[in-house]
C-alpha cells in the first residue's frame, strides 16, 4: 500500500472544519514530524536487532565466503577461491548428492502421507477432532526427540527388528546399511514428525472445495478413486504446490535427525549439505569455506522461493 | 497465496453429509455407515503409528531400570525412579532451565518488539519505512543455516559464546512475527486511532491499550509457535552453547543419546522434554489448528 493514497490521520486532515485555515500547514507539519518520530522509536528495537543479527550476518556470509577466516579473527581475502575449492571437493558433491537424494525420497513421501491423512479425515464424520489430534501430535516433538525414539525403534534389538525377527527376517541395519535404506529411514522419522502440519493445510484445502462438483461427479457415476483423481486432486493443485515447495525447503535443511541418528554416516552416506557446513565450520573451523557452503544453500532456497512466487503471481493475474 | 487456504469452514459439510444419506433411503445409509466404520478403523491404525512411538517413550521412561526390555515384554510395574534420578544426577535440571529461558524470554521479547514494529510499519509514516519493511520481508528468504557462521563469529566477538544472552539475542529477529502482526494492525479501522487521538491518548498508550488488546489472537498463536521453535531448536544452541552454562535440553538430549547413557535415562529425559509441548497442545489445540489452516504459520 502506498503512503500517498492513504488519508491523513491527523485531526486537521480528517476534520478540516475544526481547524482555522492559516494554522493548518504549521499544525500538520508538526503532527507529521511527531508521527515520524513515534514511528522511528517504535521500530528502533527491531531495527537494532535486525541490523545486528539479520542484515549484518547476511552481508557477512557473502563477504566471509570470499576469505580465509580463522578463529582468532584474522582473515585473508581469497576472491572466489572457496567456490573453486567447493567445485573440486568430492565431499561437497557427495553432500549435495545426499541432500538431493534425501529430498527426492522425503518430499513425495510426506506429501503422500499428509494428503492421505487429510482425505481420510475429510471423509470422516464422527471423532474428526480426536483423530486429527492423534495424527498431529508428533509435530509437537523436536527432531532430536524424534531421532532418539526412532534410533531405538530402528536399533538391532529394537521393536522393528524384533517384529522382523519373529517373521524370520533381519536384523535390518536401518541406520547403518546401504545409503538408500539409511536415507529412507531418516525420511520416515521426518515424515512421522512433520506430516501433521501439511495434513492440516491439505485438510483446509479439501474443506474449501465446493460440494457441488463432488456431487456432480458422483451422479455421473465416478467412484471414490476416480472422483479423487479427476476432481479432488486437480482442484487441490495450488495447495499441493504450496506444500511441495515448503517441504522441499524443509528437506534441503535436513540436519537434526542426521546429527542424532547417523552422524552423517555410514561413510558419508547421510552427510547432508547442512551437515557438511556444520563439519567444516565447527569441526575444522574453516569459517570462510563453511560460509561459501551457506551461500550455496541460500541460492538453492532462493530459487525454490522464486519458483513459488512466480507460480502464485501467475495464478493471481488470471 | 493463502487465498486458497483461507476458507477452511467453507460450508462443504457443516453437519455431516446430509446429501449422501437422505432420510428414508436405508440402503444408502447402510453403505455410508459401513464406509464410516471402515474409515474409523483405517484412521485408528494410522493413529497407532503416530502415537505408539510416544507411548513407547513413556513406558520406557517409567519402567524400572532392571525391567525386561520392550519390545519383548512389558514391564510388570511402572515407577517414577528414572524421572527422579535424572533430576538429581548431572546437569539435566540446568538444561531444562536453559531451554525454558531460551523459549520464554524469546517469546516475550519477540512479541513485544514485533508488535511495536508492526504497529509503526502499518500505521506510522516515517522516512525509510517501506525500505525497512521490504528488507525485513526479504530476510525470510534467507535460511538461518546460511548465516550460521557469521552470526557465530559476531556473537563470539561480543563474548556471547556459552552464555544465555549469546544464545537468545540472535533469535529475537523474527520477520514472520512482524509480517503477521502487521497484517492485523493494517486491517484495524482508522476511526479507532482517531478516537484515541481525540481522547488525547499518547503514542505509547494507544499502542498499549488499543493495539495490543486487539491483536491478542495473533499474539497467542505466535506465542505458541515461537515457544515451540525455540524449545525444539537444535543447530544454533548446539553451536553457541557447548558448555553446560548455556546448553539447552535438545543439545543435552542429543549428547546423552550418543554417550553411553542408559535407555531409561535418555527416555526419561525425552519424556520430560515433551511434556510442555503436550500441555500447550492440550490447552490450545483449537488455536494451533486454526492458525495453520488460516495463515500457514510455518514451524
Amino acid at each position: 500500500m502506498s503512503i500517498n493514497t492513504r488519508t491523513r490521520n491527523t485531526l486537521a486532515g480528517r476534520h478540516p472544519e475544526l481547524t482555522a485555515q492559516p494554522l493548518k500547514p504549521f499544525g500538520a507539519k508538526k503532527a507529521r514530524s511527531r508521527e515520524a518520530l513515534a514511528g522511528i522509536l517504535f521500530v528502533l528495537p527491531t531495527l537494532i536487532i535486525f541490523g545486528l543479527f539479520k542484515f549484518l550476518p547476511i552481508f557477512g556470509a557473502g563477504a566471509m565466503s570470499l576469505t580465509e577466516y580463522s578463529l582468532n579473527g584474522d582473515f585473508e581475502f581469497l576472491g572466489a577461491d572457496n567456490y573453486v575449492r567447493l567445485a573440486e571437493d568430492p565431499n561437497f558433491w557427495q553432500s549435495l548428492r545426499v541432500t538431493f537424494l534425501y529430498v527426492a525420497i522425503f518430499v513425495p513421501f510426506i506429501i503422500a502421507v499428509s494428503l492421505a491423512g487429510a482425505v481420510l479425515l475429510d471423509k470422516l464424520v464422527r471423532f474428526t477432532g480426536t483423530f486429527r489430534a492423534l495424527l498431529f501430535i508428533p509435530y509437537l516433538s523436536s527432531f532430536v526427540m524424534a531421532g532418539i525414539i526412532w534410533t531405538w525403534i530402528f536399533s538391532t534389538d529394537g521393536p522393528l527388528n524384533a517384529a522382523l525377527g519373529s517373521l524370520g527376517m533381519g536384523p535390518v541395519p536401518f541406520t547403518s546399511g546401504p545409503q538408500l535404506l539409511v536415507l529412507l529411514s531418516l525420511a520416515v522419522v521426518s515424515v512421522w514428525k512433520g506430516f501433521g502440519y501439511s495434513m492440516l493445510i491439505f485438510l483446509a484445502g479439501l474443506k474449501a472445495q465446493p460440494a457441488e462438483v463432488h456431487e456432480a461427479a458422483r451422479i455421473d457415476g465416478a467412484g471414490a478413486w476416480k472422483s479423487f483423481w479427476y476432481v479432488t486432486l486437480p482442484l487441490l493443485k495450488p495447495v499441493v504446490f504450496f506444500v511441495l515447495v515448503i517441504e522441499t525447503i524443509v528437506g534441503f535443511q535436513v540436519f537434526d535427525t542426521i546429527y542424532v541418528m547417523t552422524g552423517g554416516g555410514p561413510a558419508r552416506a547421510s552427510h547432508s549439505l547442512i551437515y557438511f557446513l556444520f563439519d567444516e565450520g565447527f569441526k575444522f573451523f574453516d569459517f570462510g569455506y563453511a560460509s561459501a557452503i551457506g551461500v550455496v544453500l541460500f541460492v538453492i532456497v532462493l530459487i525454490l522461493s522464486l519458483i513459488q512466487q512466480r507460480f502464485f503471481e501467475g495464478k493471481d493475474s488470471k | 497465496m493463502t487465498a486458497t487456504l483461507s476458507t477452511p469452514t467453507g460450508g462443504r459439510h457443516p453437519a455431516g453429509r446430509p446429501a449422501q444419506s437422505p432420510a428414508g433411503h436405508s440402503p444408502g445409509r447402510n453403505t455410508e455407515k459401513r464406509r464410516q466404520r471402515t474409515l474409523t478403523w483405517v484412521l485408528a491404525v494410522i493413529s497407532l503409528f503416530t502415537v505408539a512411538p510416544l507411548i513407547a517413550v513413556a513406558v520406557l521412561a517409567l519402567s524400572p531400570a532392571d525391567a525386561p526390555t520392550l519390545p519383548y515384554a512389558l514391564p510388570s510395574s511402572l515407577t517414577l525412579d528414572n524421572i527422579v534420578r535424572i533430576f538429581n544426577v548431572g546437569e539435566f535440571p540446568l538444561w531444562l532451565w536453559n531451554s525454558f529461558l531460551y523459549s520464554a524470554v524469546s517469546v516475550v521479547v519477540v512479541l513485544l518488539t514485533a508488535s511495536m514494529a508492526a504497529y509503526a510499519l502499518a500505521r506510522k509514516r516515517f522516512p525509510g519505512r517501506n525500505a525497512l519493511l521490504w528488507a525485513i520481508i526479504a530476510t525470510m528468504m534467507v535460511p538461518v543455516q546460511a548465516t550460521l557462521i557469521p552470526t557465530f563469529i559476531l556473537i563470539s566477538k561480543m563474548g556471547g559464546v556459552n552464555t544465555l544472552w549469546g544464545l537468545i539475542l540472535p533469535t529475537l529477529a523474527n520477520a514472520q512475527a512482524i509480517f503477521l502482526i502487521r497484517q492485523f494492525v493494517r486491517d484495524m479501522p482508522e476511526e479507532l486511532f482517531d478516537a484515541a487521538r481525540i481522547d488525547g491518548a499518547g503514542e505509547w498508550r494507544t499502542f498499549w491499550q488499543i493495539v495490543l488488546p486487539l491483536i491478542r489472537p495473533v499474539l497467542a498463536t505466535l506465542a505458541i509457535f515461537v515457544f515451540l521453535w525455540h524449545w525444539n531448536d537444535l543447530l544454533w544452541p548446539l553451536v553457541v552453547g557447548q558448555s553446560d552454562a548455556a546448553r539447552t535440553l535438545t543439545v543435552g538430549l542429543a549428547t546423552l543419546n550418543t554417550e553411553t547413557a542408559s535407555t531409561s535415562n535418555v527416555m526419561a529425559a525425552t519424556l520430560v522434554s515433551f511434556i510442555p509441548c503436550l500441555v500447550i497442545f492440550a490447552l490450545l489445540q483449537k488455536h494451533i489448528v486454526a492458525s495453520i489452516t488460516h495463515s500457514g504459520v510455518k514451524g
